[in-house]
């Protein structure tokens, strides 16, 4: 070939290339700092949650609480950032002397079709949410609901099986759908002050600004949330500008970047307690000593260091301070490899035993396992490790408890009641732990509801039911433009009408 | 030629049809769906109420008749998750994934026929050595780490790209998308790209060495004349093989790219649904992308036999070709 037609081709690559490159003029810069709040600037929230349905009572995915609870359905009650309960939907509560009986009277919203919020559409979504079809993740603390029944058209009457000190609590997950919606896959009829624009699954959904919206209007003019499968892909477009903020920084590795002027690094409390789950059902472990051996060996301070840089509590049982019941507890089973050795013999294991913790792969489990292992080393326990899926833990471990020991985030808040369920995964039974637990449920007051549960809480610490290794951070991040960023992020409910974002 | 055509098209049918099967009872094999959809708190009630829900409780010879019923309809059926149309969520995929694969493939192509044929033509002068270095170097780097450092080059530290997504607008604002595809593209171009030009080397240098060659020049043709008319014509069967295997694998090497550059594609379709077992989702992007690499090569191989006479012939059975070669090797 000729030298000219070489150059020629080279040529081609260079303008084929050029082509490629079109449009690079165009750089996203990075919004100004300072500045006064924009009401209308559009905040693009960046979030690894992306929910699996866009209906709630549709599956497991705490994404569909993320973006929806709140922002575009609303309940009769809210729950606070700081885990308190509010009314929403229902202006007015009270209760029957028996505490059986629930009668809410209806705030005037509509929804976004314009139909009043009724209650019609109360009783519709109350019992939608605890059908058969339902898989929602709160089902079974509404099971308790026996009747809905309709009073006038802003009036609702809800009879319970038992008494339940928590159920306005737990009303607070429980969407009020419009009863004459339809298609929930793609659509809503929620009442919040979002409605839902666009839905592009593996992407984003995007949240217009309700115009007629009931309540206090929000401080920006609409939400994207856009999701991103990989961590480093969602900093990135952190970085890059691509996003205001992340709901959840679920690698500790990428903080640093983010610590400087340009952004603001936000930790509250979660709920999400990382769990050495022990089959109490088998040997060793349904010994009190061993697990309580096993908890002793393992330096959990180190642990934490290692795995979030120190962010983040160490907690002795199933319960963060976030809740009523809250005691603390994080020394009652101190790290201490003596008392490990000296519990061990004492349980007729002074030479070790071997055993097998199943792992999730997902999230930071693999690594904690790995630190396990080293630790239980020292004192002559040798731990094998088995990696799994998520859907593999649900089929193998929580269905058919089919377990040594497994590693599990458990992000529920006030879940210290699966301790209460002798059926769980973990097979903890106390028959004193379920009267109180039970009891609690059906207690007079919130006050005598908390003491039981305070009773129960130091039990299953007492007994080293599990392993509890540490409470996660809840690590926000957000340019530095961005402000009113809820902090704590309760069960995944996250707030978006506060935020708003300095003009650019 | 009618008979190869026939022929071929039966045996992609079969093999469709045994992809089909052997993918819906590997995923059965592989799980329960229903597994994916709970959390922590669900009671064996729900579990079951979820299994009928998605009517993987049916004995699996009527899951089985009724997914070939709706294949043979061309119906991909419904989201275990979300309820969505798989037919129109790959339908929705594809504004992503196809012009990713074919821009990278094009470019590849681009940066290949030059790069292979001078790695070769000047395989003993330095730059000739250069580019046989860089095109093994930048066939043996994986493809994320390609992805990750321009990143971290033109979207990091240079704010020239965005470092992932794609415009929610889809092509409604095609420079806008274009920006949003350059690093994705230019990240499998450079990985495929490489490869390719492996082969085109390794194809020059098998041309360059034939006596045909030395014959055309020796008859006072121009070397490039020479290339043209007997060295290209010679040199490209192999290379359209080679090619077709190329855009399949250009495909199937997006899924990983989509996943590093946030690309709402195909590929990130597939990694959500396998996470989520969502199988109708699985089937659908695996069969569509079976269908897409059996398609190829089809088109290859009929390819291949118009421009080369001597393979119509010899492979195609017929009793014609057989007394020739019986004639020649006497």
């Amino acid at each position: 070939m000729p030298r000219r037609s070489l150059t020629a081709v080279a040529g081609g690559i260079a303008v084929a290339a050029a082509l490629v490159l079109a449009g690079c003029s165009s750089p996203s810069a990075a919004p100004a700092a300072g500045g006064a709040a924009d009401p209308d600037a559009i905040i693009t929230v960046g979030s690894q949650n992306e929910p699996t349905s866009l209906d709630q009572i549709g599956g497991g995915s705490s994404g569909v609480t993320e973006v929806f609870t709140g922002n575009v359905y609303e309940g009769l009650f809210r729950i606070t950032d700081d885990a308190e309960v509010e009314p929403l939907l229902a202006a007015e509560t009270s209760v029957s002397d028996d505490g059986l009986t629930y009668t809410f009277t209806l705030a005037d919203a509509t929804f976004h079709s314009g139909d009043p919020v009724t209650a019609d559409d109360v009783k519709y979504s109350l019992e939608r949410f605890i059908s058969e079809e339902s898989i929602a993740a709160r089902k079974r603390q509404l099971s308790v609901i026996d009747t809905v029944t309709v009073v006038d058209d802003k009036t609702v009457d809800v009879t319970l099986v038992s008494k339940s000190v928590s159920f306005t609590y737990n009303l607070g997950y429980v969407w009020i759908v419009n009863d004459t919606a339809t298609d929930r896959a793609t659509t809503e009829d929620g009442s919040g002050p979002y409605t839902l624009a666009d839905y592009r699954k593996g992407d984003s959904i995007t949240l217009d600004r309700y115009a007629d919206y009931w309540g206090d209007e929000p401080a920006n003019g609409g939400v994207v949330y856009q999701y991103y499968a990989d961590p480093t892909a969602l900093n990135n477009a952190l970085l890059t500008g691509a996003v205001d903020l992340v709901t959840s920084q679920s690698n500790p590795d990428g903080l640093a970047q983010f610590d400087n002027d340009d952004f603001t690094i936000i930790e509250g409390t979660s709920t999400t307690k990382e769990i050495l789950g022990l089959n109490d059902r088998i040997a060793p472990f349904d010994s009190v000593d061993v697990r309580k051996a096993i908890y002793s060996a393992i330096d959990r301070e180190r642990l934490l260091d290692s795995i979030w840089d120190g962010r983040g509590q160490l907690i002795g049982s199933m319960v963060p301070p976030s809740e009523p019941w809250y005691i603390d507890l994080a020394d009652n089973n101190p790290y201490d490899v003596e008392l490990a050795e000296d519990l061990l013999a004492q349980a007729g294991y002074a030479d070790g035993f071997e055993f097998t913790i199943d792992t999730p792969d997902s999230g930071v489990h693999s690594t904690v396992a790995e630190f396990i292992k080293s630790e239980l080393a020292k004192v002559g326990v040798t731990v094998n490790i088995n990696i799994i899926t998520d859907d593999e833990w649900y089929e193998k471990i929580y269905t058919n408890h089919d377990f040594q020991a497994t590693l599990q985030g458990h992000v529920n808040d006030r879940d210290i009641n699966f301790y209460g369920n002798p059926d769980f995964y973990w097979g903890y039974n106390d028959a004193d732990v379920q009267t109180w637990l039970a009891e609690s449920e059906a207690a007079d007051s919130v006050e005598a509801q908390t003491d039981l549960v305070k009773l129960a809480n130091q039990k299953i610490s007492d007994d080293a039911a599990s392993v509890w290794l540490y409470l996660n951070p809840q690590l926000r991040i957000a340019a530095s433009t961005v402000t009113g960023v809820p902090e704590n992020g309760l069960n995944s409910l996250f707030y978006v009408a506060g935020i708003a974002k300095a003009a650019s | 030629m009618a008979a190869y055509l026939l022929r071929r098209t039966g045996l992609l049918l079969l093999s469709l049809a045994l992809a089909a099967a052997l993918l819906f009872l590997v995923l059965r094999v592989l799980g329960n769906p229903v597994y994916a959809l709970i959390s922590v708190g669900a009671t064996e009630e729900d579990i079951a109420a979820a299994a009928a829900r998605l009517g993987v409780d049916r004995p699996i010879g009527e899951q089985f008749v009724e997914y070939i019923q709706q294949l043979v309809t061309l119906d991909l059926g419904t989201s275990f998750t979300n309820q969505l149309s798989v037919g129109d969520e790959i339908a929705r995929r594809l504004n992503v994934t196809l012009p990713l694969t074919l821009i990278s493939f094009a470019l590849s192509v681009l940066i290949a026929i030059p790069v292979g044929f001078i790695a070769a033509w000047r395989s003993r002068t330095w730059y000739g050595t250069a580019f046989s270095a860089a095109t093994q170097l930048g066939g043996a780097i994986p493809v994320f780490w390609v992805g990750i450092l321009l990143i971290t080059v033109f979207a990091l530290q240079n704010r020239f790209l965005p470092a992932g997504g794609f415009p929610r607008s889809d092509w409604a604002d095609p420079a806008d998308a274009l920006r949003s595809l350059t690093l994705p593209v230019l990240t499998i171009a450079i990985v495929a790209g490489s490869d390719l030009a492996r082969y085109v080397r390794s194809a020059t240098l098998d041309v360059l060495g034939q006596v045909y060659l030395r014959t055309a020049r020796a008859t006072g043709q121009s070397f490039g004349g020479a290339i043209w008319r007997h060295g290209v014509r010679n040199g490209i069967v192999p290379v359209i093989s080679i090619l077709a295997i190329q855009l399949s694998t250009t495909f199937v090497g997006a899924v990983i790219v989509e996943n590093v550059f946030g690309l709402p594609g195909l590929g990130d379709m597939l990694l959500t649904a396998i996470r989520e077992r969502d199988f109708p989702s699985v089937q659908g992007v695996v069969l569509f992308s079976t269908v897409l690499v059996l398609g190829l090569g089809f088109a290859a191989d009929v390819t291949q036999r118009i421009i080369d006479p001597r393979l119509r012939t010899t492979l195609s059975g017929n009793r014609r070709a057989g007394s020739r070669r019986a004639a020649v090797s006497a």
